[in-house]
């Protein structure tokens, strides 16, 4: 009820673009406003990479033998995985399976936390190798992207904390799920952003 | 139970395409036929997540609109930068 109440008061929207005449809302208004947003941030993080890229051919060429491509590789699995998990939860809901929706909650949450940790390993290794932020035009772009997405990763682990705190508090039922669903689309927003990001900067030279 | 076994088949063709891109970065250089292969790899995992795992297929059309929108203008900057 509070779904429908938040889907349909939020005046700012033409009719047309309401539930009734376009379709069921994933989650709610709210997130797809944040998700809407996180996508433009994300859009100029990808902007300056064209442009750099244009600028600088050359670099942009030699930067991606530079990277520890297996662990940008490692790395996509867990994130597709952790949405796989994240829809399994989602599903899972639906049938009023809170055991298995937490179940995969976790699961969700440790890819998330894998992630962090890879991550965090190959910004040590290029340490090691003497990259950094200043390296070259290739690497501020690099550091500029996988940090940003570091850290919307970091935020939306903490979230599906909060979600799983939720669920055993029984704010979740397989009536009223919509909080769950809303953090379940923005994770799979982030996943989105790095089957983006992944091929600019570790596959294309 | 055929919506489960959906979302396992997803996962796998996610996961093949991703190491086929690999496979392509690391054996050739970015040619534009390469380049446009993996563009439009891109397109299409961000199709498959966008549509069954957002589950924005037979959802909010606009939203769905919007999202896949998304992946088709920064793929075909992809292809642009082929160009350059």
């Amino acid at each position: 009820m509070k779904n429908i109440s938040i889907n349909k008061s939020l005046g700012i929207f033409p009719k047309s673009w309401s539930e009734e005449h376009a379709g069921r809302i994933p989650g709610n208004i709210p997130i797809w406003v944040g998700i809407l947003s996180e996508l433009t941030e994300f859009g100029i993080f990808f902007v300056a990479y064209f442009i750099a890229k244009f600028y600088y051919p050359e670099v942009f060429t030699q930067g991606p033998q530079s990277l520890h491509t297996s662990l940008g590789v490692t790395n996509t699995i867990i994130l597709l995985t952790s949405s796989y998990f994240m829809a399994k939860a989602m599903a899972n809901i639906r049938l009023d399976n809170k055991l298995k929706c937490e179940r995969y909650l976790w699961l969700a949450f440790f890819c998330g936390c894998l992630y962090l940790i890879i991550k965090t390993w190959e910004f040590y290794w290029n340490n090691l190798q003497g990259f950094g932020p200043s390296t070259s035009e290739f690497f501020t772009i690099y550091y500029y992207m996988t940090f940003n997405h570091f850290l919307h990763v970091g935020w939306a682990s903490c979230a599906i904390l909060w979600v799983i705190f939720r669920l055993r508090c029984g704010a979740y039922s397989a009536k009223e799920s919509a909080g769950l669903e809303a953090l379940a689309v923005y994770w799979h927003m982030i996943d989105l952003m790095w089957i983006l990001i992944f091929p600019l900067l570790y596959v294309l030279r | 139970m055929k919506y489960v076994g959906k979302l396992e088949y997803y996962l796998v063709a996610l996961i093949a395409i991703t190491l086929f891109n690999t496979f392509l970065g690391e054996q050739f250089s970015s040619t534009t036929l390469v380049t446009i292969l993996i563009a439009l790899t891109v397109t299409y995992k961000g199709f498959m997540v966008i549509d069954h795992f957002m589950e924005l297929k037979g959802a909010n059309k606009n939203l769905r609109f919007l999202m896949r929108l998304y992946f088709v203008i920064f793929p075909s900057l992809i292809i642009v930068s082929a160009f350059y």
